[in-house]
């Protein structure tokens, strides 16, 4: 196996103590994997005023990236991303607790289906409705949405499935789709450039599947502005890509 | 337009602790000098790894008074100087590149904002956040003066001068102390090391004892840094004193020390207008932090021009 066979990046602007449970969570889950030694967990600080402690970072067993002006969450990936290259990077957010099972199951799927470029992953919010279980498409306006959203998680089958895209809060990526796609379009102010890279990777033929074997903690847009910034991501999203893909049921 | 060429100079002296951030940082410059004082540790391999050419210079006291003659020798049409324990971002790249670009044609120096960290803290209270730094500098347009505790000089003069706002970047990241202990160990070695006045008559240990209280007015801030700035500010109030001890024990014959005399008249020394006037300010570290703030304040009344 490579010395990095999986990046991990996780932007997070503040949210300290939220980010030590996120990279306690993720040892947990590359320990479980059997990559802990193979992987890289690259904490990307997006402007944090003061910056992130560094130290606590390391001790948290992460690298740490700082960066001094605010990027997008395109920008912050793909800078990471350059930086700690690997077989696979997993884009995470920082407020997302992953299970110990989580990323096996996820390596495992990409692993069984050669085909599969992308695996998002299950989530639910701490009520225990589903945060992610895939994201489907609606007519109009509408556009894509997140699958029995704020439902009781009961009613997703916990069976792994294809969807035309999955959510960019835990998206494992493989590195030859990842250099084919040049990364995250950065044009996208924060917000469903996730999306749009799942769309991109369709166009070239790779599928995109959603592992529902366990269920990770996610909170969702803790990050104080990171809405407002949504907006106009939204109406990019929509101009670029409405009528290109295809209505869900 | 063709991108202008960057050197990067940093100067060292047994810094291998702290180089190798620095040098990483800065990576991406089409030049990289190391000016070395007669490093006896790894410092010079480390620059070498990073390919940097290496200047070795004699011991002088003063760091300053030895950069013009590097800053002259850069090839490039701008230099970043940086010290061994500081580093940039991992924007530092596009943000200067940008800068340049957009500031550039306007300015020939710009001021950077400085991160100083005491262990992993970024201290910002009490104006020691943005902590201006000449650092970015069309090359010859900046000079330092061989002194301590003194600006370099814009030779085009200070309008030519951009202080980057901190929303802006880039920053300078600079690792101050390694930690509490660090501060406390430098702090002693200065105060062993410095020389005091020789004249009995001339010494007052009362004006120690304001120093030190002055020091826990200025340096405390616990809203913005918590309970290390008090603890900053008692390590510093604990070096006045031992100032005051040190240059009375160096004395011969020994004055009277009127420790209990001293209390009472330190209190009544305090030069509180001068704390209150920096605390309002936001700017007490140094002079310069203090002209800087009046000229912002006095900015700030005028009217915006379109």
């Amino acid at each position: 196996m490579s010395p990095n066979q999986l990046t991990v990046i996780i932007p997070s602007r503040g949210m300290l103590p939220m980010l030590e449970q996120c990279l306690a969570a993720l040892g947990r889950s590359l320990e479980t994997a059997g990559l802990r030694e193979q992987s890289t967990m690259a904490v990307v600080d997006n402007a944090t005023a003061p910056p992130l402690p560094p130290k606590r970072i390391v001790a948290a067993g992460a690298e740490l990236l700082r960066l001094d002006a605010h990027h997008s969450f395109s920008q912050a990936n793909n800078l990471a991303a350059r930086r700690w290259p690997a077989a696979n990077y997993l884009l995470l957010n920082n407020d997302v607790l992953l299970q110990p099972e989580t990323i096996a199951e996820m390596l495992d799927l990409l692993e069984r289906i050669p085909q599969a470029g992308i695996c998002g992953a299950r989530m639910v919010f701490p009520d225990g409705t589903l945060q992610h279980g895939g994201v489907v498409f609606g007519p109009g306006k509408k556009g894509p949405y997140h699958l029995l959203r704020a439902q009781p998680s009961h009613l997703m089958p916990r069976i792994d499935r294809e969807f035309q895209a999955v959510t960019g809060a835990c998206m494992l990526i493989r590195d030859e789709l990842w250099q084919q796609l040049g990364g995250l379009d950065e044009s996208y102010p924060f917000g469903l450039e996730d999306i749009d890279f799942c769309l991109r990777a369709r166009q070239i033929g790779r599928r995109i599947f959603c592992c529902q074997g366990s269920e990770s903690l996610h909170f969702e847009s803790m990050t104080p502005g990171r809405v407002k910034l949504d907006v106009g991501s939204r109406e990019l999203f929509m101009s670029r890509w409405q009528g290109r893909y295809t209505i869900d049921g | 337009m063709p991108k202008p060429k960057i050197t990067g100079i940093v100067h060292t002296r047994d810094s291998a602790a702290t180089l190798e951030a620095a040098l990483a940082s800065l990576a991406w410059v089409d030049e990289l000098m190391v000016v070395d004082m007669q490093s006896g540790d790894d410092s010079v391999a480390i620059a070498q790894r990073h390919g940097a050419v290496v200047h070795q210079v004699e011991i002088a006291p003063r760091i300053d008074g030895v950069r013009n003659r590097f800053t002259a020798q850069a090839s490039g049409d701008w230099v970043l100087v940086l010290d061994s324990d500081e580093y940039l971002s991992g924007d530092a790249p596009e943000l200067v590149q940008s800068l340049i670009a957009d500031k550039g044609g306007s300015y020939d120096a710009f001021a950077l904002p400085r991160y100083n960290y005491l262990g992993d803290q970024v201290m910002v209270g009490g104006g020691r956040h943005p902590d201006y730094q000449i650092r970015l500098f069309k090359k010859g347009m900046v000079l330092w003066p061989d002194a301590h505790h003194t600006l370099p000089l814009v030779t085009s003069g200070p309008g030519r001068l951009w202080e980057v706002p901190p929303s802006r970047g880039p920053h300078i990241h600079h690792r101050n102390y390694r930690d509490l202990r660090q501060l406390i160990s430098r702090q002693l070695d200065y105060t062993l090391t410095d020389l005091y006045p020789s004249d009995p008559a001339s010494f007052d240990f009362a004006a120690y004892l304001a120093r030190a209280h002055q020091q826990m007015a200025l340096r405390s801030d616990p809203e913005t840094d918590g309970d290390l700035s008090q603890a900053m500010a008692l390590v510093m109030a604990w070096d006045a004193v031992m100032r005051g001890l040190i240059h009375w024990d160096s004395l011969e014959p020994r004055p009277p020390l009127n420790m209990l005399d001293g209390f009472p008249r330190a209190a009544a020394q305090m030069p509180r207008w001068e704390i209150r006037l920096r605390r309002y300010l936001g700017r007490h570290l140094a002079l310069k932090h203090l002209l800087r703030a009046v000229r912002a304040r006095l900015r700030a009344l005028l009217p915006k021009r379109s």
